[in-house]
């Protein structure tokens, strides 16, 4: 909502410092996101006289004209075809800042130098609409009333020697959107009176209910029409302060009649319409539901097809407005309307904003009666309408109103408890206070049996506050006008601990781990293109309403957005890539599933890892070989064993999915976790990567639900350790893990370490055979073991090696 | 014999002057200090001296013995200087091996010290779902259907009545549906707007909610506590002012600002010339919300904030592209 000090200080005696006056509104909840100094923005413009233009020497598009500016005579090269001597235009001078360039695709300022066009001189510049930032005509000069005097500043002749405020009003706030609403919070903030316009009007003998009728068929839409009609209006261009007064707040001036009711409707707040009266079949309105697939051709020239849904505004026989929205071409003012039917209406907010929706249309009166326009204000801003119009356009104001009413919107009376307001706010405001900061906002308290110490007040809410019903609203009230500032800042009056220690969270542990052993942590988009979430095989949730494809559904795997990163930065010359992602993945249950919150759609959180490059970073000593698979699972048997103290059993072995190849699945107690395994070749071709990427994904989800071993101190062993080395010759197509749990089968609770240091094959072994070389460690807590006690374990584990696998010891 | 002493002292003096290597430093050892070495060799003729002699000869032998050591072990510490300084082979200029670097997410940074804060406080941490229900993100918490507020909010719908959040405030009523006040905790999570993607927009982004709710707390605590906040975050110099606003589900409501951390409050671009940059949305509980979670709303009040992680990075960091977080870059992951 743009506000014009000028206009404002018609209904509030404000003289404060502007920039007191922002920090005010915006500390009281109306945000002023800009002040913009107009007379500032114009300081090197005036207003000028053509005194002779003559061709351009070199230029046939081009003039070259004399301009007085009441201290001196100008040479100005212009190439608008509609300048003429004897006009009084606006100029630009010399250091002077041009809103906008009509030659700059995006129109931005320019500041004006001394210049030689085609070889003639040129010091200023004749402005257009365009160029003033005033409009869009940028076809020819603005060319001004002959009464303007020659050398006035621009601003001032215009009326913009003003103070814009751009102020956010919140959804909450109908009543802020319009100049008298505003002022009447300058006055509560700064103690002062609202000067409401006086209205004066002249009835003529004719009465309004003989020239017209309205009936009102759904009064559940709209509660209250009221309309007056006004006779022998001169349509024309508004006066030149009117048109002043709506440019600084941005609105195009159109025609008298229209302009004023956009007047009215910022002054007031109270959006109304003006038809043409004699367009009106029957001279009738009739408020009722449109049919289903009805068209109907709205002001600003397009074609709409509405719903049974849509409240309409029609005359005897077919639509003439959506109402509350926007008007209809068929019964639009025009320069040769010569009677006009005004309607002050009151819409329900849900009606209009079902159809404002629906139509995608919204508009100044849109957005006020969807917030919630004061129903009990139609006739005074119908009578300001026609005050203006009869002062402006000469028209005759038929006698009285016709006010379709029949249901009175009454105020609210709302209760509050004095003391309320201090337990909510921690303050120890008086009830004095209290009820002298909720009168000045013209909520008043009720005249109630009189008491020494009142413990409560009933207060009148009027009708243009919709959003205050219960006691809490007006204590917010209280809270905005004596200042959120002014509440003491406490704390700590009833600090409490948590209840319960909060957990470790299992994501941290992870991060930790993962940052730790190199990795680097992201964070993706989870919506994705759906033939990207598709990958995985999974089920997809879509999006109903996307803003494009690319983010048309939800990710069913960490895996193709990691794929995503890679990519970029292997474009951007980064190769070896240690990445991981915590996060949450989605899909649309199977048959026989159930989600925890919705039963159509499993969440869980995820960790994904993806690897790419080298093994370690490039050094001095030789080359870095190509990370790999056991590199992958090396780091997730570390992540694992610190999750869950080495004392869970976990269990890898192959499986399928559509993102890997050989890939592996890992089992906790019996649950599956995930698995980790090679990207695909056609899912890397995919992305564009044409390195091996290794990649795993891990339910953080049942990683919780495996129990975990809380850490529980063990006493270090007192004495040594005894190591020994076994290498075994077996098979090679025997898997180490078998050679190794044989060794542990075997081993008796002296063998406490198994550790694998060597993997051969070659000549000095048979073909077809490989050499598994191991490490083995023997502890005892009581006693410091002797040779013989080794001796005799290590024979068992050979012989029990030997006879399990067929192996061989190597000598 | 004494005066056998003084030579060999002599010339375990000069002898000692002339060593410059290990090796002769060993020969050295071997000849005059070893088990069988020339003063040894003096000890064992001690005694052939007469008894009244035998104490001053003792003496001056203990006293060669124990002068031929320091020198010894002076000489041996210098060769050794000596060597380790002749030795040039490491270079410090070659580059250590240094291992894969990791790195934590600045969003991920910046929850935790938003959570740091929080967590010393006193307060829990909750979570709830990204895919919600109508009820909950909006219904439950104020927003009526059909209510011009739901426009603050551009919704990604995968139903009619199901939805990816578009804040962590339905968390709020799942927490509250299911336990009794007290109440005190942090909510964080990621939430979804369907906006156009820019510089300051994007369809993704992080939040931390709070909420507490007990009997007698009041906004002057709400307040307090957000306050310290920004001081433990931003530091104590930084100013703070809160502002009346407008959230469905706060009554009354307030947004936070603090002065401007790029300018300190003079006005710059980043703040729009203000001084001030907004980095929360707080207030206390609206009523009507105990009335849907079935609390009783005479006897509790409570209070309720929430803000956006990547909007406090940006002020942490600097960084003016939300873009940034998402892209994964690792020459931006690699700055924090």
């Amino acid at each position: 909502m743009k506000v014009s000090l000028k206009w404002l200080k018609k209904y509030v005696d404000v003289n404060v410092p502007i920039e007191e006056l922002a920090s005010r509104l915006t500390l009281a909840g109306l945000e002023v996101e800009s002040v913009e100094n107009l007379g500032q923005k114009y300081e090197k413009f005036l207003v000028a006289e053509v005194l002779e233009v003559k061709s351009h020497p070199n230029a046939d598009k081009l003039a070259v004209c004399s301009v007085n500016t009441g201290k001196e005579t100008l040479s100005i090269v212009c190439g608008a075809p509609n300048v003429a001597p004897g006009q009084k235009v606006p100029i630009a001078l010399v250091g002077a800042t041009v809103p906008r360039d009509q030659h700059d695709p995006e129109g931005r300022p320019f500041t004006l130098g001394k210049a030689l066009i085609r070889g003639v001189e040129s010091s200023g510049m004749i402005c257009s609409e365009f160029e003033l930032g005033l409009g869009s005509d940028a076809q020819g000069i603005m060319v001004l009333d002959q009464d303007a005097p020659i050398g006035m500043p621009l601003a001032r002749y215009l009326g913009l020697d003003d103070v814009v405020l751009e102020i956010a009003v919140t959804p909450n706030r109908p009543d802020c959107l319009s100049h008298i609403g505003i002022a009447r919070e300058v006055a509560a903030l700064f103690g002062l009176k609202v000067k409401k316009p006086a209205i004066r009007l002249t009835e003529s003998s004719g009465r309004t209910v003989a020239w017209a009728s309205v009936e009102i068929l759904d009064l559940e839409n709209c509660p209250r029409y009221s309309a007056r009609v006004i006779h022998d209006v001169r349509v024309e261009p508004s006066p030149k302060w009117l048109q002043d007064q709506l440019r600084a707040v941005g609105v195009r001036a159109v025609n008298n009649v229209v302009d004023i009711t956009n007047f009215v409707l910022l002054e007031l707040g109270h959006p109304l319409h003006a038809f043409d009266y004699d367009r009106l079949e029957g001279k009738r309105i009739v408020v009722r539901k449109a049919k289903e697939g009805e068209h109907f051709v709205t002001l600003d020239g397009r074609g709409r097809s509405l719903t049974s849904e849509t409240l309409m505004i029609c005359d005897a026989v077919r639509p003439v407005a959506i109402a509350g929205v926007m008007g209809g071409a068929n019964t639009e003012i025009s320069d040769s309307t010569r009677n006009i039917l005004i309607e002050s209406a009151y819409f329900s907010p849900r009606s209009i904003r079902r159809t404002s929706k629906r139509l995608g249309v919204s508009t100044d009166a849109s957005q006020r009666f969807e917030r919630g326009a004061d129903p009990n204000i139609t006739i005074a801003a119908l009578n300001r309408c026609a005050q203006l119009v009869q002062e402006v356009c000469g028209g005759v104001v038929l006698k009285g109103v016709i006010d379709i009413y029949p249901n009175k919107i009454l105020p609210k009376k709302v209760s509050l408890r004095f003391s309320r307001v201090n337990e909510i706010l921690g303050t120890a405001i008086s009830p004095k206070k209290v009820s002298t900061i909720l009168t000045s906002l013209e909520l008043s308290p009720m005249k109630v049996a009189p008491s020494k110490s009142p413990k409560r007040v009933l207060i009148q809410v009027p009708t243009f506050r919709p959003d205050i019903e219960r006691e809490i609203d007006l204590i917010e009230e209280v809270a905005r006008i004596y200042g959120y500032e002014n509440i003491e800042t406490k704390m700590g009056t009833a600090l409490k601990f948590a209840s319960q220690p909060v957990p470790e969270s299992l994501g941290d542990r992870c991060r930790e781990m993962l940052i730790a052993r190199g990795y680097r942590e992201l964070v993706t988009n989870s919506l994705q293109k759906k033939s990207v979430a598709s990958l995985s095989g999974q089920e997809v949730v879509e999006v109903q309403n996307p803003t494009s494809e690319d983010m048309a559904a939800l990710r069913t795997s960490l895996i193709p957005g990691m794929l995503e990163v890679i990519r970029h930065n292997i474009y951007h010359g980064t190769e070896d890539l240690r990445l991981f992602e915590i996060g949450n993945i989605f899909r649309c249950a199977k048959a026989g599933e159930r989600g925890r919150y919705f039963p159509g759609y499993l969440e869980q959180e995820v960790l994904g890892l993806a690897v790419t490059g080298r093994a370690t970073p490039p050094g001095w000593e030789g080359k870095s070989r190509e990370i790999d698979i056991y590199d992958l699972k090396g780091d997730i048997e570390v992540l694992l064993g610190k999750i869950f103290l080495d004392k869970i059993k976990s269990i890898y072995y192959s499986t399928t999915n559509t993102l890997t190849e050989l890939s592996v699945a890992i089992e906790i107690n019996g649950s599956c976790v995930g698995f980790f395994g090679k990207i695909s070749s056609s899912l890397r071709k995919l992305f564009d990567i044409e390195r091996d990427v290794l990649a795993a994904e891990l339910s953080l989800d049942v990683l919780r639900s495996v129990p975990r071993r809380k850490i529980t101190f063990e006493s270090l062993p007192k004495y040594p350790p005894v190591s020994r080395d076994l290498a075994f010759v077996v098979d090679e197509r025997t898997p180490v893990g078998e050679v190794e749990k044989a060794i542990r089968d075997s081993g008796g609770d002296l063998l406490k370490g198994i550790q694998l240091f060597d993997l051969y094959k070659g000549d000095q072994i048979p073909a077809g055979k490989k050499s598994c070389a191991f490490s083995l460690e023997f502890i005892s807590l009581q006693r410091t073991l002797t040779d013989e006690e080794i001796d005799k374990t290590t024979r068992r584990i050979v012989e029990h090696v030997k006879r399990a696998l067929g192996a061989e010891l190597r000598g | 014999m004494l005066d056998e002493i003084e030579q060999l002292k002599q010339q375990i003096l000069s002898d000692i002057e002339r060593l410059s290597d290990p090796h002769e430093l060993e020969n050295f050892r071997i000849r005059y200090l070893a088990r069988k070495g020339r003063i040894a060799q003096l000890f064992d003729r001690l005694k052939e001296v007469s008894p009244s002699e035998r104490p001053t000869v003792g003496k001056a032998l203990n006293e060669l013995r124990a002068l031929s050591q320091v020198k010894y072990d002076e000489k041996k510490r210098s060769i050794e200087a000596q060597k380790s300084e002749t030795e040039v082979a490491l270079d410090l200029t070659l580059p250590g091996r240094r291992g894969w670097v990791g790195s934590k997410h600045p969003v991920t940074q910046t929850w935790e010290q938003i959570r740091g804060v929080f967590v010393g406080m006193g307060f829990n941490i909750a979570t709830g779902p990204e895919i919600e229900d109508d009820y909950h993100n909006f219904e439950a918490v104020n927003f009526p259907p059909d209510h011009p507020a739901r426009d603050m909010q551009d919704t990604f719908f995968i139903t009619d009545k199901i939805l990816l959040r578009t804040h962590t405030t339905p968390v709020q009523i799942r927490v509250m549906e299911s336990q009794q006040p007290p109440i005190r905790v942090i909510i964080p999570g990621r939430c979804y707007r369907n906006e156009a993607v820019s510089a300051r927009a994007f369809c993704v982004f992080h939040q931390v909610e709070g909420l507490f709710v007990d009997v007698g707390v009041t906004f002057a605590e709400l307040k307090g506590t957000l306050v310290a906040f920004a001081r433990q975050i931003f530091g104590s110099d930084i100013g703070v002012r809160f502002r009346a606003s407008y959230f469905p589900f706060t009554e009354p409501s307030a947004e936070m600002d603090i002065s401007c951390t790029i300018c300190g409050g003079k006005g710059c671009r980043v703040c729009k010339f203000l001084g001030w940059t907004e980095i929360l949305g707080a207030g206390m509980v609206d009523p009507n919300l105990y009335r849907n979670v079935g609390y009783d709303e005479e006897k509790y009040t409570g209070y309720a904030f929430g803000m956006g992680i990547e909007r406090i990075a940006q002020l942490l960091y600097g960084v003016d592209d939300i873009r940034l977080y998402f892209e994964n870059d690792v020459r931006f992951l690699s700055q924090f």
